[in-house]
């Protein structure tokens, strides 16, 4: 239970300190879609709905970019040496950042989905398909920042979103050309294919494994994140 | 007493990726701090203070050798609990000091009732109570480094380590804090401080540690280390000044030479036995500073067989 609660404090310290890119991206989601609801949406729905696919893209992107700075911020800044002289673990300390990513991202998919419904289901989108492309971007979102979390844990910002980008392309393109089961390895573009192929007409593609698959292998990054982190100096600078 | 803090001849090197220099930061360091003690820990820029900090705290791992702290390996995560700490040029987050405290004390377990008062309590002591409200980002870096103490007593630890805390504090306040340590050492507690400030750890610590290159140089009680240290001036009349080494004339035809404590006797025999007279003969305690300067200015003897 203290473990826990050591890990949310970290959580809610990463969205404080992040308040502000979390402000942006949330409030572009709800500019978006003002302006979306401000023009003719009857004739421009499938505009509507491309905007909504591209926020959804934005949020994969923040999680990437979340993910790959967290650790590097705090070292950098020499902040991590007050907080990881406390009682907590290297591994509760990395549970904590990718719990508030994972928040960030949940705040977003949700506020995306509230808006998809305000701006999608009168114009003929299906509800329940649409929460469910909410999961898919969500997964999307753990997954990518626990790929990022993991770079990040030995590498900076650039260097961990140039492997993150490689990580989940590479499997992404075997998948597009062989199919089968590359589709489930770091399935990233299984979920985002599913999300980004949705119309009006044809909602009702599955996200199949990809979903389950993603959560099991953002565990196991998490897990070969922290056996990383806890072998390495935190501490910047030589003496 | 048992020892709280226990360096067992560690090395650490530090090595970039894609480089093959290495630099040794530490090397075949050993060291134990008792319990109750305030142990202060010398050595020049670059000799690996911070480095056996940031290894006794965890953040580093040691390149060989193993450190224990409170019995348990460095690193261990609930021995921490125990510990306090400030680090050097502190980085801390940006909000409000009281409750920056509360996050550093929340983080070391404590909640509710307990941990208000205690965040309250330490406010206090670093004199900082009536800026609680503001954000520490509007800190003087002086203002900065007593709320990082605050940080660092927060959950009223058993070990504090401080890596130059007073190095931006005014006369008042380094003061306050020199008067917070020795009341922390009346209460059991134990204080492992690095410092540049040498009058400071001569007038607070029971033993001294003198790191160089990574190596422990010198180890022991102040008044021990600077009386091994002290000298003599003789001065004296009726003796030809070619008869000893390193004699100084004087007016008056008297002569002055320098002896350390072992050699005094002799000298004075020496005099004697020429025939001459003692005019005086004075003591002097050398300051913590020459010894340092000694230490760490030429090419230092490596001795560590003091250590403990």
């Amino acid at each position: 239970m203290k473990r826990l609660r050591l890990v949310g404090i970290i959580a809610l310290n990463f969205i404080r300190e992040q308040r502000w890119p979390i402000l942006v991206l949330q409030l572009s989601v709800l500019g978006l879609t003002a302006l979306g609801l401000l023009s003719d949406a009857r004739s421009d729905r499938d505009d509507i709905l491309i905007t909504f696919k591209q926020l959804g893209m934005y949020g994969v992107a923040f999680s990437i970019f979340f993910g790959g700075s967290a650790i590097y911020n705090e070292r950098r800044s020499r902040r991590i040496l007050a907080v990881m002289s406390k009682a907590i673990t290297r591994r509760d300390y990395l549970t904590g950042l990718l719990l508030g990513v994972g928040l960030a991202a949940g705040m977003f998919c949700f506020l995306l989905g509230f808006t998809g419904t305000w701006a999608l289901c009168p114009l003929g989108f299906s509800f329940f398909y649409l929460w469910y492309l909410m999961l898919c971007v969500l997964s999307a979102c753990i997954l990518s920042a626990a790929v990022a979390l993991f770079f990040s844990t030995h590498l900076n910002p650039w260097m961990s979103a140039m492997f993150t980008g490689l990580t989940l392309g590479i499997p992404g393109v075997l998948a597009f050309q062989f199919g089968g089961s590359w589709q489930y390895i770091l399935p990233l573009y299984s979920l985002m294919r599913v999300f980004l192929k949705a119309s009006y007409e044809h909602p009702g593609m599955s996200a199949g494994w990809a979903i389950q698959a993603a959560w099991i292998e953002a565990a196991l990054l998490w897990w070969a994140a922290g056996w990383v982190f806890v072998r390495i100096d935190v501490a910047v600078a030589v003496d | 007493m048992p020892a709280v803090l226990e360096f067992q001849d560690i090395i650490k090197d530090y090595r970039a990726i894609f480089r093959r220099r290495t630099v040794r930061a530490l090397d075949h360091f050993t060291l134990q701090v008792e319990e109750g003690e305030i142990f202060g820990f010398l050595g020049p820029n670059g000799a690996g203070k911070t480095t056996a900090i940031h290894l006794a705290m965890g953040f580093v791992q040691p390149t060989r050798g193993r450190g224990l702290m409170f019995g348990k390996r460095f690193g261990h995560a609930a021995t921490r609990r125990k510990v306090g700490f400030l680090a050097e040029n502190v980085a801390l987050y940006h909000r409000p000091a009281e409750k920056l405290v509360r996050f550093y004390g929340a983080l070391n377990g404590l909640s509710g009732e307990k941990l208000s008062s205690r965040t309250k309590a330490a406010l206090a002591v670093v004199n900082l109570t009536h800026e609680s409200t503001r954000n520490v980002s509007k800190f003087s870096r002086g203002m900065l480094q007593r709320i990082g103490l605050a940080q660092a007593i927060v959950h009223d630890p058993d070990l504090l380590i401080l890596d130059e805390p007073t190095s931006a504090l005014d006369p008042l306040a380094r003061y306050a804090v020199r008067e917070m340590l020795l009341d922390w050492r009346r209460r059991g507690k134990t204080i492992f401080l690095s410092s540049h400030l040498l009058s400071e750890v001569e007038l607070v610590c029971d033993r001294i540690a003198v790191l160089n290159q990574g190596r422990l140089v010198r180890l022991g009680r102040p008044a021990d280390l600077l009386e091994s240290h002290a000298t003599f001036e003789v001065v004296a009349s009726g003796v030809r000044p070619e008869a000893f080494a390193g004699a100084e004339v004087q007016p008056g035809g008297r002569i002055r030479v320098q002896v350390s404590k072992q050699d005094q006797r002799a000298l004075i025999e020496q005099i004697w036995l020429a025939g001459g007279q003692i005019m005086s003969v004075t003591g002097h305690k050398r300051s913590l500073e020459d010894l340092f300067l000694e230490l760490t200015g030429g090419n230092v003897e490596s001795s560590t067989q003091g250590t403990r």
